[in-house]
C-alpha cells in the first residue's frame, strides 16, 4: 500500500485535526477571578465618559433606539410606583446574576447615583465595558425631563429653547414648571404608571447631534456568504 | 487591551467601517480567486462534480472557529464581548431555503453575486438587481411579517449551550466533522467528476 501523500491541504486538514484535539481540554472563557485596572477606571471617571445625561436618554426613547439596556436598581415597589419608560428592574443584590451581555450597552440608574456608581463599578470589575450612569439618576430624570422649570422672567432665546423641553416633558407624562413653584420646595410627584410614554403626543423632533432616529427598529445584524 | 476592538475598545462606528470596507475587499477579492465569481462553479456543487464551495465555507468556519477559540483560552480575545444574532428558529429554517432556492436556480448568494457583478458578468448584475428588489420588498412588507420573523426566538444561543457540551469538545466535534466532510467531498468528486465531462 503506498504511503498517503502530503499535500498542503492534508497537512492543514492535520493541523486542524491536532488544535481540535487541544481544543477538548481548553476553554474560551475567563474564569471568576478578577482584576481591576484602577488606573483605567480612575481615567474613565475623570473624563466623564462613564455616564449618559437625562436628555440624551430621553432622546434616545423618543427616537426609539434599542440597542441599550435600562436598568432600575431601585426596590420592586419603587419601581412598580414609577419607573423611566422600558427600565428592567433589577435591584443591586439580582445584578450580578442577572443575565446582561458583556457586549451590550448598559445604563444603569438608582434614585440619586450612589448605588448606580457602585453598581458600575461592580459590572465594571466584571469587565462589562459597555456600562454607563444615568447622571443625577431619576431625581434629573425628575427636574430636568418630567418637570423642566421655565425661568420666570425668561428672555425669549430661552423660551424658544425651553420650548423643546416642554414637549419632551409632556411626551413623557410630565408637564413644565415655572420658577417660582420650583423654588417653594414643595415635593413633586411623579406620573402614574403605567403612562406610555407619547400617548397622544406627537414625539418631540429628536435633535440631529442625537445620531439617526431608529424609531421600533429591532438591532440586528445581516449576515451571509 | 484585548480584542474584539470594535464597540468598547481601539474603534467606534466611524473606524469601524473603514476596516469593514478593507475586510470586504479581502472577502471578495478571495472569492474571485475561489472561482466563485462564476455561476457554473457555483452550482456545480448541486450537481456534485465540483464541491469546492463547501469546502471553502467549511475551511473558512473552522479557521474562524480555532482562531476565535484559541485567542479566547490565550486570553488575547474575550469571547463574551462577540456580538451574537439570536436564534428565531423558524424564520430562519424559512430563510435559510429561500437563499438556497436562490442559490440554485439563480447561480449566486449575495456575496458571490457581487463579485459575479464587478467582474463583468451580466448574470451577476441581473442578480444583484433581484437582491436589491428583494430587500426593497422585504422592508416594505415588513409590518405584515414582524411577527414571524420574531417567532421561535430562542435568545443567543451557542451549540454548548443547546447541547450541554464543553466548548473544546464543539470545536473538536466541528473540526472531525469538517475534516471528514473534506473527504467525504473529494470521493463524491471522483465519483461524479467523470459524469460532469460529458456535459
Amino acid at each position: 500500500m503506498a504511503r498517503p501523500h502530503w499535500t498542503l491541504n492534508r497537512a492543514l486538514a492535520a493541523v486542524a485535526m491536532l488544535l481540535g484535539v487541544v481544543a477538548i481540554a481548553g476553554n474560551p472563557h475567563r474564569g471568576s477571578t478578577v482584576r481591576l485596572d484602577t488606573q483605567e477606571l480612575a481615567t474613565i471617571v475623570s473624563s466623564e465618559v462613564d455616564h449618559v445625561t437625562v436628555q440624551e436618554l430621553a432622546d434616545w426613547i423618543i427616537q426609539g433606539r434599542t440597542e441599550y439596556r435600562l436598568i432600575d436598581l431601585r426596590s420592586e415597589d419603587e419601581y412598580a410606583a414609577y419607573h423611566i419608560p422600558f427600565a428592567e428592574n433589577v435591584p443591586v443584590a439580582r445584578l450580578p446574576g442577572y443575565g446582561l451581555g458583556r457586549n451590550e450597552k448598559i445604563v444603569l440608574y438608582s434614585e440619586g447615583g450612589i448605588h448606580s456608581a457602585q453598581a458600575w463599578l461592580l459590572l465594571r470589575a466584571q469587565r462589562y465595558p459597555g456600562a454607563y450612569i444615568l447622571f443625577g439618576g431619576l431625581e434629573a430624570w425628575r427636574d430636568e425631563v418630567l418637570y423642566p422649570v421655565v425661568p420666570a422672567a425668561a428672555t425669549p432665546q430661552e423660551t424658544a429653547a425651553f420650548e423643546r423641553a416642554a414637549q419632551v416633558a409632556r411626551f413623557f407624562g410630565g408637564g413644565p414648571r415655572v420658577a417660582a413653584g420650583a423654588d417653594s420646595g414643595a415635593r413633586i410627584s411623579l406620573p402614574v404608571m403605567p403612562a406610555a410614554p407619547g400617548a397622544g403626543i406627537a414625539p418631540p423632533r429628536a435633535p440631529a447631534a442625537g445620531g439617526p432616529a431608529r424609531p421600533g427598529a429591532k438591532q440586528r445584524r445581516k449576515e451571509g456568504c | 487591551m484585548s480584542a474584539p476592538f470594535y464597540k468598547f475598545a481601539a474603534f467606534g462606528d466611524e473606524a469601524s467601517l473603514v476596516i469593514a470596507f478593507v475586510i470586504g475587499i479581502g472577502f471578495g477579492f478571495f472569492l474571485e480567486r475561489s472561482g466563485f465569481g462564476s455561476a457554473r462553479k457555483l452550482t456545480s456543487q448541486f450537481y456534485l462534480d465540483d464541491l469546492a464551495v463547501f469546502k471553502v465555507m467549511f475551511t473558512a468556519i473552522v479557521t474562524a472557529m480555532l482562531g476565535v477559540f484559541y485567542l479566547s483560552w490565550l486570553g488575547i480575545m474575550d469571547l463574551a464581548l462577540v456580538d451574537l444574532v439570536t436564534t428565531n428558529l423558524w424564520p430562519q429554517i424559512v430563510g435559510g431555503l429561500v437563499l438556497g432556492f436562490g442559490f440554485v436556480i439563480g447561480g449566486y448568494c449575495p456575496g458571490t453575486s457581487l463579485v459575479a457583478a464587478v467582474t463583468g458578468r451580466i448574470d451577476g448584475m441581473v442578480f444583484v438587481l433581484g437582491v436589491l428588489a428583494g430587500i426593497f420588498a422585504f422592508g416594505e412588507a415588513f409590518p405584515l411579517l414582524k411577527g414571524f420573523y420574531e417567532s421561535g426566538d430562542f435568545g443567543r444561543l451557542t451549540l454548548p449551550q443547546a447541547f450541554h457540551l464543553p466548548y473544546g469538545l464543539v470545536v473538536f466535534l466541528v473540526v472531525v466533522m469538517a475534516v471528514g466532510g473534506f473527504m467525504g467531498a473529494e470521493w463524491v468528486e471522483r465519483r461524479f467528476a467523470p459524469r460532469a465531462e460529458g456535459r
